[in-house]
């Protein structure tokens, strides 16, 4: 059956170079090549094909196996009389800008998404850079939040946004609405847009296409239609519980588990949150993240999220919301949703000619849990190394430009995960912690740092003598919360290394 | 009442009662102080005032506590001390969202750090196990800074200090016995060779840095913390050359 399916779905072309090079000659084997002469005209996608058979095992022997015919290209390979075709697994923000990328260097390519109206369960904020590098419009963005409010664990407030100048801001936007837009643009770009539900992919010999499986919605129907395609590479951007990562084996990571209620409340203290995020630290709202209220067009979003005790988390999400109670008091939930969260890249993100970006990569960072603007940005790095892997197209390309889009990757942003990753374990480990880090950011000079990083997406190293002043008021300050916990507190520790969940939280 | 106590002790038969020291001190004490009152009239005393009994400074600290004297006495202003109310934290002692140091004066008049180091470790105790929401109208003002680097020294460091100074001080005496018995070099000697300087240095640091057997197991941690998510990262490359490094080779 399978067999059948590759061959109606290819046309049959010239024979490259590749065939000559000590290949035996075409071998027409029985069951095989019936379907050879409706070829040309019902195919939906146009391809090279050698029509030629690679024996994987040698031998006069393999022929009475119903072998498939099989299409392999080495990397680097010229491709004559078409483009190299890619699929893009997951419309959301990476594989909406790797499609754009791709389609705009001259690729085939095919965006699959199982439901073009996904509300992604998500904080929604986007950097400032994000903007400018990747040309959204005002539109989509509902609000611009200029002020961050973090409270400790014993309700100490700290405004931290002084620091911003008039036209810097965190951007606020619905997923559904930015998900959408960069979709569309893809699609105007030469993107194919295909509404499906990827079900899994083989590959035709090492150096071969693949064949997607996938569910069509095309025709509006719950169920769908099963349906295939052939492809060249596959980029996989469906999210945290990526199927393609599944696919090829990718490792699993460590995620928090986001719990979020959407609440809407009375228009008076809906002016408080009119561009004021808050973010709330302390044991009770949850042992090694934060729990957040979030401004969103008409409504807030109050959340928190967890590593180590994911079971515990309808407790912390009522502790945050008892936190905010008085705040947002009136309110109405008016939704309740849930998205688990990558800790950390998963073990191998590329695998042949099969690339991982955004979440299904794991490219979240640490300590705030942003993970927007890096989707995007992966996507399009990846995109970038296919195209100039390719020569715009041109050529079959492999896991030798995927690796350069991950070098460039590490190499790019690792400082930026790093630090990340170190204010994490450093301030989100007890209560004390919590309590200093909320004392340190009343600093000038810690907000500035802060808000340059995270809006610019650069580690800005700063006047040196101000970060020796800024190590010793850190030390001094975890000293004096440290010492003001009590002898008989019942808070908890939390270690960040590689031991298990449950072994990681200790009572101090 | 002292100059009772003064025509008291003159009486024979009180004097059987009282005992010698005690009568002699209060009249040398008070027979300049009371001369010019002695010619009063007397009020016999009660039994709650005689018998060895103490008055004002004198008796401070023997009262049973603030609250339950002030229920004795009937004074109605009843202090409230580290209490949520109303889903408030309220303390006499912390007004404007900070505690109010004036409260916290000695009898010098002096600021008292302990006393405030303790209350704010009592709220943020009581905090912690019952936590109240974040209300705009009571914002939290105490900065921990406040309090001067020495009473932190004072409070904490010392008692440390002076712990791991003794522990410091013993390991170095029975080292240098040993090392002594060993070898015949004396302390002066011991210190100036290579050895005997390397062994001082790992013998302070290790006392400093391993206060207790479970600092190993945290050290241990502390390691793996640091490269585990570096771990992470690079798991991708195992085995694979980066495109970066394969050029400059």
């Amino acid at each position: 059956m399978a067999a059948s399916f590759a061959n109606t779905q290819v046309s049959g072309k010239v024979a490259t170079r590749q065939v000559a090079q000590g290949r035996v000659a075409p071998f027409r084997a029985t069951g095989v090549r019936k379907a050879a002469g409706a070829q040309t005209s019902s195919s939906l996608f146009a391809g090279v094909s050698v029509p030629q058979r690679v024996f994987a095992m040698g031998g006069a022997r393999s022929v009475s196996r119903a072998v498939q015919t099989v299409f392999a290209m080495r990397d680097g390979a010229v491709l004559e009389g078409r483009k190299l075709r890619v699929a893009v697994i997951g419309g959301g923000p990476s594989g909406a800008c790797a499609a754009e990328t791709l389609a705009k260097g001259g690729v085939e390519t095919y965006l699959i998404e199982r439901k073009l109206d996904n509300c992604k369960p998500c904080g929604g904020a986007i950097p400032l850079c994000m903007v400018e590098e990747f040309d959204l419009p005002m539109e989509i963005i509902d609000r611009k939040v200029t002020k961050m409010k973090m409270i400790s664990p014993s309700n100490r407030e700290v405004d931290v946004g002084k620091t911003l100048s008039e036209t810097e801001w965190i951007g606020m936007c619905r997923r559904e609405v930015f998900d959408d837009y960069l979709r569309n643009r893809a699609q105007k770009l030469g993107a194919n847009i295909v509404n499906g539900l990827f079900m899994r992919s083989e590959q035709q010999g090492s150096d071969g296409p693949f064949t997607i499986h996938y569910t069509s919605y095309a025709d509006g129907s719950k169920m769908g239609v099963p349906a295939t395609m052939e492809v060249d590479i596959i980029i996989g951007a469906d999210g945290a519980n990526s199927r393609v990562a599944k696919e090829i084996d990718a490792g699993e990571y460590d995620y928090a588990i986001a719990f979020q209620e959407r609440i809407r409340i009375p228009d008076d203290k809906m002016k408080y949150y009119e561009n004021l995020a808050e973010m709330y630290v302390g044991d009770d709202v949850s042992p090694d993240f934060y729990g957040w209220v979030f401004p969103k067009y008409d409504h807030v979003a109050v959340g928190t999220g967890t590593v180590v005790n994911k079971t515990a988390i309808k407790q912390y999400q009522q502790a945050t919301r008892d936190r905010a109670k008085v705040k947002t008091e009136g309110g109405k939930i008016i939704r309740v949703e849930a998205h688990p969260i990558p800790e950390h890249p998963r073990p191998r993100r590329c695998k042949g000619r099969v690339a991982l970006v955004g979440d299904a990569a794991g490219y979240v960072t640490k300590c705030s849990g942003e993970g927007i603007y890096f989707a995007a940005k992966s996507g399009r790095m990846c995109a970038e190394a296919i195209v100039e892997g390719s020569a715009n197209g041109t050529k079959m390309a492999g896991e030798d430009a995927i690796r350069v889009y991950l070098d460039k990757w590490d190499r790019k942003y690792w400082a930026t995960y790093k630090v990340l990753d170190i204010l994490q374990k450093v301030f989100y480990r007890s209560n004390p912690a919590r309590e200093a880090f909320v004392e340190l950011c009343e600093d000038s000079y810690v907000q500035k740092m802060t808000f340059d990083s995270y809006l610019y997406k650069t580690v800005v190293p700063g006047n040196p003598l101000d970060d020796v002043k800024l190590l010793v008021r850190t030390v001094s300050s975890l000293i004096r919360s440290n010492a003001l916990r009590s002898a008989n507190s019942n808070s908890v520790d939390v270690s960040f290394g590689s031991k298990a969940n449950s072994e990681r939280v200790a009572t101090a | 009442m002292q100059s009772a106590l003064l025509n008291r002790a003159r009486g024979a038969a009180f004097k059987a009662t009282r005992p010698n020291g005690c009568s002699r001190s209060v009249v040398v004490v008070r027979a300049t102080a009371e001369a010019p009152v002695v010619e009063r009239k007397e009020r016999k005393l009660g039994p709650l005032e005689r018998g060895g009994t103490l008055s004002g400074d004198q008796a401070a600290g023997k009262d049973a506590g603030d609250k339950a004297r002030a229920m004795a006495t009937g004074v109605t202003a009843a202090a409230t001390i580290l209490q949520i109310v109303d889903g408030r934290f309220v303390d006499d002692r912390w007004i404007g969202g900070r505690w109010d140091l004036n409260q916290f004066k000695n009898a010098a008049g002096e600021v008292d750090w302990d006393k405030v180091i303790d209350a704010e470790v009592a709220r943020r105790k009581l905090l912690e196990d019952y936590p109240i929401p974040s209300i705009n109208e009571d914002p939290v003002n105490f900065d921990t800074s406040e309090i001067p680097w020495w009473a932190w020294v004072k409070r904490f460091h010392l008692p440390e200090a002076e712990k791991l100074n003794g522990r410091a001080a013993m390991m170095g005496y029975v080292l240098a016995l040993f090392v002594d018995s060993l070898t015949g070099a004396g302390l002066l000697e011991q210190q100036e060779s290579f050895l005997g300087k390397l062994a001082l240095h790992i013998c302070v640091f290790a006392i400093l840095l391993v206060r207790s057997s479970a600092d190993l197991d945290k050290y241990k941690g502390l390691i793996d913390e640091a490269t585990f998510y570096d771990k992470q990262w690079n798991a991708t490359w195992d085995g694979v050359k980066r495109p970066s490094e394969a050029e400059s080779q």
